[in-house]
């Protein structure tokens, strides 16, 4: 079985085929990214019409890219399947429109993914890991825990009540100066840094429940950037080294109360981590101790394939085909699309919950 | 030379499947949004319609604006999901081009059309189909007193879904043209040789952002 893969919902544009063995194991055939950074960077953020601009240049070309890679002709495909949200409607109008034309013309079923659904399901590719398990979906645009059930199903034990981690760093980024995108640059900053320096309380931390918290955060960066003055290269380190560590503590805090409330329920032995954050390195290491401490298996898949990736597209689509479950070509792509929807709606955070 | 023509630049969806100058199948939707959703289902109805298989089309043919944003791009990726799948060439035109044509016997032709952002996108054809100017913005005001000062040669046909920028204005003759025509579309892409990196899309006004301070 095998799936082409689009992804144009934020500032990657991406296609990537994928085909499962009779096994049931996958493997990448191919993939091809490119990253619009460079496009938005002047702006310090993503710009939705510079970004959808840029994946209507780029997605045919990527498309021929993977398929030649991939050494398969349309003929040789199983299903075609898309981001359909949520995220950036100019953008994922983009890769669906594309993808439904493909899928007419060739005859192939069009299926349409939830991109966190791709975040979610690519430790299954890259890990074989089994339903149930625990998810931390942490980027730019959600910070959330999940139960995954299985495919199409899952319960939200936690979600941001109002910026999203990846958020909080883009935006501490700029308040030191440290440039776009955050994530990189805030955690290149911090390895020379102090934590202790900044004693940042750690959001959310013994509260109950699993909800994260970054505004409050984000507000004493700044208090604290304005109380320094002129911020030295030493000071920028030791604030972004700060306030790495209270955002890793809070964050592994949620999870070890997200382990308790998952073990009441369900008998699943994986941790998985995805999302642009579980790029960083800080994180990645507190939280394998805390898996380690809760008798959890840790699994991150490849740094490339926690950021935003076709690859993930291709094999949810590929999950949800051997399931059956094809979408229509009236299919509407959906700006907001929660993974869990029965867990309420935060205000504060809209569409990131 | 068998072609699939579709549009969505405007106020609209419309689908042509044309051949040799007879349209064989054709569908109108008019809709400020859902193109996204409405498009390909048309096609699917046309082509079954004209009982034409995709792989047996020798070309697709798109509208490229100027238009809204989102149906310039809806349409072009369509265009190019076509084109990629059944290995044939996409060829383009602009909304003005597919407007004009043949719209009047002597004179010029000037196609407005509505931005949304209280201006217009202009451009203007002789009366057989040579461009006069680029596609451009045209601000609110006396429109008619700017195509008269032109010097284009007299009388001037206005297509497009502007019009009513220059109504009861007697300069000027207002044509029932008001959006594109898959079917024109498809005559234009008949006689036009593809470009190897595809029709671009003719956004004509840059994203609405400013550079921070």
């Amino acid at each position: 079985m095998r799936v082409l893969g689009i992804e144009t919902s934020c500032d990657e544009t991406a296609a990537a085929v994928v085909e499962a063995g009779p096994d049931g194991s996958g493997r990448i055939l191919s993939q091809a990214v490119l990253s619009q950074i460079s496009d938005h960077r002047p702006y310090g953020g993503i710009v939705p019409e510079i970004a959808a601009r840029a994946h209507l240049s780029h997605l045919d070309r990527l498309i021929t890219t993977a398929m030649t890679e991939a050494g398969v002709d349309f003929a040789d495909l199983d299903a075609i399947a898309a981001t359909a949200g949520p995220g950036l409607i100019g953008g994922v109008l983009v890769g669906v429109s594309t993808a439904k034309a493909m899928a007419l013309a060739t005859g192939k079923p069009f299926i349409a993914v939830n991109h966190l659904e791709g975040h979610a399901l690519t430790a299954r590719l890259t890990d074989g890991v089994a339903f149930p398990f625990l998810l931390l979906l942490v980027s730019g645009g959600h910070c959330q825990l999940l139960a995954v059930e299985g495919v199409g199903r899952y319960r939200r034990l936690g979600t941001t009540v109002d910026d999203a981690a990846g958020e909080a760093f883009d935006k501490v980024a700029k308040m030191l100066g440290l440039g776009y995108p955050g994530g990189p640059a805030v955690e290149r900053a911090a390895k020379d840094g102090n934590p202790a320096r900044f004693a940042f309380t750690r959001p959310m931390k013994g509260k109950p429940g699993c909800d994260f918290s970054f505004s409050g955060l984000k507000t004493a960066v700044r208090i604290a950037v304005e109380q320094t003055g002129t911020l030295s290269p030493r000071d920028a380190a030791d604030l972004a080294a700060s306030f790495q560590a209270a955002l890793v503590e809070s964050i592994s805090d949620r999870v070890r109360r997200a382990v308790t409330a998952f073990r009441e329920k369900y008998d699943g032995t994986d941790f998985v981590v995805s999302g642009g954050v579980a790029a960083n390195t800080a994180l990645r290491m507190q939280l394998e101790k805390t898996c380690a401490t809760a008798g959890l298996r840790f699994v991150a898949p490849p740094l490339a394939l926690c950021t935003d990736n076709a690859v993930m597209i291709a094999w949810a689509g590929l999950e949800r085909l051997r399931l059956g479950l094809t979408d229509p070509l009236d299919t509407k792509a959906r700006p907001r699309w929660p993974l869990d929807p029965d867990a309420p709606a935060r205000p504060g955070a809209g569409v990131k919950a | 030379m068998l072609i699939l023509a579709f549009d969505c630049t405007m106020a609209a969806c419309s689908v042509a499947v044309w051949r040799d100058g007879m349209t064989l199948a054709q569908a109108h939707e008019a809709m400020a949004q859902g193109q996204a959703e409405a498009l390909t289902p048309m096609i699917a109805g046309c082509m079954a319609e004209a009982n034409v298989a995709f792989d047996a089309l020798d070309r697709v043919a798109i509208t490229i604006g100027p238009g809204s944003f989102t149906g310039v791009r809806v349409g072009l990726a369509a265009a190019r999901g076509f084109g990629l799948a059944c290995k044939i060439p996409v060829v383009g035109a602009t909304t003005g081009e597919v407007l004009a044509r043949g719209a009047a016997r002597e004179g010029t032709v000037i196609s407005l059309v509505d931005t949304k952002r209280d201006d217009f996108y202009v451009e203007a054809f002789t009366a057989d189909g040579a461009r006069l100017i680029a596609a451009e913005i045209l601000a609110p005001g006396d429109v008619a007193a700017w195509i008269a000062r032109q010097g284009w040669p007299a009388p001037f046909t206005i297509v497009g879904d502007g019009a009513m920028a220059v109504a009861g204005d007697d300069r000027v003759t207002l044509s029932d043209r008001r959006l594109p025509d898959p079917a024109f579309l498809a005559a234009i892409a008949a006689t036009r040789e593809p470009d190897a990196a595809g029709p671009l899309p003719a956004y004509v006004r840059p994203p609405a952002v400013t550079l921070p301070a």
